[in-house]
């Protein structure tokens, strides 16, 4: 985790071990390459190691379990969230490593991945997929309800330019929210378009990567923060 | 050096494979079109005939005195590759399949034959428009494929269209025909093997006769999307690209991958990509048509104003909620245009925008307004309500409408609702290239296209500039 690696060797690790979902460190470790603002992940192998790193990320702490053979973290006990000191931390580590190994026995655990939480804010997805007929096709839209009952998104074909990210960003029919709303002021559109073209740009030079989900990112007046990433890879290249 | 494709459109000598007299034949439809209109060499070719229609016939493309420009091959599947092979060794380097029983019967046989024909395509470089096609109407060449007999031809003119539906093709030269627009050329390219869409629609990007070009879609080939992007972007430079895209249901084969891709209908990508392209994308078929008038006649509009002058308040009204409701603009009469309006009409006129002559209207009182209005540099566009029932209108103001349009280079488009003596008013206008609709809605759309197209040429103008 203390060195970078490139997307490329990312990638090829994961699909050497014939993983097609990268882990979640690895698509943060991906993501931020391209300069998308990700919270600073640590991956604690024990509680002792958790306890020393909890200080340095900062509070409220989230713990996720790390493991190729879990899909579904929370069902067996691998996500806690809200922990506001180390030994609290150190304490739920020990507990989840414990909880996981006798629910999934066969499991291979690399650890516990740490990180601060984001403060709570507008959340948006940002997303691409691999089109047969136009290729790398990067989405935008409002998160929760928005996305999945009113599928208000919009689309544009990679390469996207900070320009048609804006429009992408305008188009959605809730984009209003974005100007504020309830007392609340309006969202940073800037950083949130230059998700949109990191993503382009991580698409196009990634042909294994066969979609992305940045669900959610929370924005806020100033900045915004990726919270959760999914990678997909395929075999072949497209 | 000319493009390949211009064969298509504009050969000198041409071969029909499958040519017959026996009546009802795709072959002698076929044959009778080029008898009736093309100017270059024709050669039947069939083994059964030493003579169709007093044109010597031959029994095989080998046997040709010449090299023809273009092949048609309009023959049971199983026999194609074998003449198509033959033609590309004769040295022919384009030809049209009419004939179906390929990949679209979704047999075995069909798709073997289709790859076939592929690779014969490839192998010898002998370019394909179709199979399973009904080919090319070219309103200038008299090239023609179309067998369809009881279809009327469209006149002359400058709409190009590009459809991989057959039976919507010659159904729209049908239509077109009877509503006296003009066409160039129309392709209907069936399987697409080998040429498509996008080929086609650089050509007709590149075509000086054709001036608007329309497509009907199905589906792109996979893995062409983003040249099908970067042909678009340079041909809406030159000249509007209208689009209908059919099956816009949603492909679900994807759905369970991520929450991207399963929102990611096909449609959507599509709708992306045409509004990426610059290209205008119509939803049904009366405004595929009502974008096709505006564009063949209006010039580009410089901004989104427009000013409504209208016999009749109720319309005024309907059209100044159609019109705000695609997002132009119906501005409030300025106060140095109030001033002037007042002073020219009668007191019981209103002259807020939509500016309302009322029931007893003349032509005198149109034109005089009406020619205030167009030297305004804050109208963009004109629409004019001319419902000729009212006693005053005799038809005077017709000619006048038509002169400041041409004069002014402003768009003027008129509404008409009503029967004959409406109709009568609207053809006149026609004529003089005013688009005249009868529906508030529909003039309002396509008005909107006309001025989404205008920011797509002007912004496309600036980045030209150094």
């Amino acid at each position: 985790m203390t060195t970078t690696r490139s997307p490329k060797e990312i990638i090829r690790k994961a699909l050497s071990e014939e993983r097609l979902k990268l882990l979640e460190h690895e698509a943060f470790e991906l993501i931020k390459y391209y300069e998308i603002p990700v919270p600073e992940t640590l991956l604690a192998r024990d509680p002792k190691e958790a306890y020393e790193l909890a200080d340095t990320i900062g509070y409220p702490i989230a713990l996720k379990i790390v493991s190729p053979d879990i899909i579904h973290k929370s069902d067996v006990g691998g996500v806690r969230l809200g922990l506001m000191n180390r030994d609290e931390v150190a304490r739920v580590v020990e507990e989840m490593l414990k909880t996981v190994s006798t629910r999934v026995p066969h499991a291979r655990v690399l650890g516990v991945l740490m990180y601060r939480m984001a403060p709570p804010g507008l959340e948006v997805i940002v997303g691409g997929v691999r089109d047969p007929v136009f290729g790398a096709t990067i989405m935008f839209g409002l998160g929760g309800i928005f996305v999945e009952v009113l599928k208000d998104v919009s689309f544009r074909i990679a390469p996207v330019r900070i320009t048609d990210a804006l429009e992408m960003i305008d188009e959605i029919k809730s984009s209003k929210i974005l100007e504020g709303y309830r007392g609340q002021g309006p969202v940073d559109k800037k950083t949130i378009a230059e998700i949109i073209v990191k993503t382009s740009k991580l698409m196009i030079e990634n042909e294994e990567i066969s979609s992305i989900d940045l669900n959610p990112v929370i924005v806020y007046s100033n900045g915004a923060i990726v919270v959760d990433a999914r990678v997909i890879l395929s075999k072949v290249s497209h | 050096m000319e493009h390949i494709l211009g064969k298509l459109f504009n050969p000198e000598s041409v071969a029909i494979v499958g040519a017959t007299p026996k009546e009802g034949k795709i072959g002698r439809a076929i044959l009778e079109n080029f008898i009736k209109r093309f100017h270059g060499r024709i050669y039947p070719v069939n083994p059964g005939y030493d003579e169709i229609f007093g044109l010597k016939c031959y029994k095989s493309v080998t046997d040709l005195p010449e090299t023809p420009d273009l092949l048609v091959v309009a023959i049971p599947a199983p026999s194609v590759p074998a003449v198509i092979r033959e033609a590309a060794i004769k040295g022919i380097r384009i030809a049209i399949v009419i004939s179906g029983g390929f990949r679209e019967t979704g047999t075995p046989e069909g798709e073997k034959l289709e790859k076939e024909l592929e690779e014969i395509s490839k192998t010898y470089g002998i370019r394909i428009l179709g199979p399973n096609c009904i080919g090319i109407y070219d309103n200038w060449s008299g090239v023609d494929t179309y067998f369809l007999p009881k279809m009327k031809r469209p006149p002359r003119g400058f709409v190009g269209f590009i459809s991989q539906s057959g039976a919507f093709s010659s159904a729209l030269m049908d239509w077109m025909a009877y509503h006296n627009i003009g066409v160039s050329r129309a392709i209907s390219y069936g399987n697409k093997i080998d040429i498509d869409d996008i080929d086609l629609l650089e050509y007709l990007g590149e075509d000086e006769k054709t001036k608007v070009i329309l497509m009907y879609i199905e589906d792109l080939k996979p893995g062409r999307g983003k040249l099908f992007i970067e042909v678009a972007k340079r041909v809406v430079q030159k000249k509007p690209v209208i689009i209908y895209k059919a099956g816009k249901t949603s492909r679900g084969s994807l759905a369970a991958a991520s929450h991207t891709a399963a929102m990611a209908g096909e449609y959507s990508i599509y709708k992306a990509a045409f509004k990426q392209a610059g290209i205008i994308e119509v939803d049904s078929f009366d405004e595929m048509m009502d974008v096709v008038r505006i564009f063949l006649h209006q010039p580009l509009m410089k901004g989104n104003r427009v000013y409504i002058v209208t016999d009749a308040g109720g319309v005024g009204v309907m059209l100044t909620d159609a019109l705000t409701s695609v997002g132009l603009e119906v501005p409030q009469t300025p106060s140095d245009l109030k001033y002037i309006l007042r002073k020219e009409l009668p007191p019981h006129c209103i002259i807020e925008n939509p500016i309302d002559l009322t029931g007893d209207a003349d032509d005198e009182r149109y034109m005089r307004v009406l020619d205030i209005l167009i030297e305004k540099p804050y109208v963009d566009a004109i629409v004019v309500v001319a419902l000729p029932q009212i006693p005053g209108i005799k038809g005077s103001f017709i000619d006048h409408i038509i002169k400041l349009k041409n004069e002014y280079k402003k768009p003027i488009v008129a509404l008409t609702i009503g029967s004959e003596v409406s109709l009568e008013v609207a053809e006149k206008l026609e004529k003089g290239e005013v688009t005249v609709f009868e529906s508030p809605e529909r003039l309002a759309k396509a008005l909107k296209a006309l001025y989404t197209y205008s920011i797509i040429k002007t912004r496309g103008d600036h980045h030209e500039k150094p």
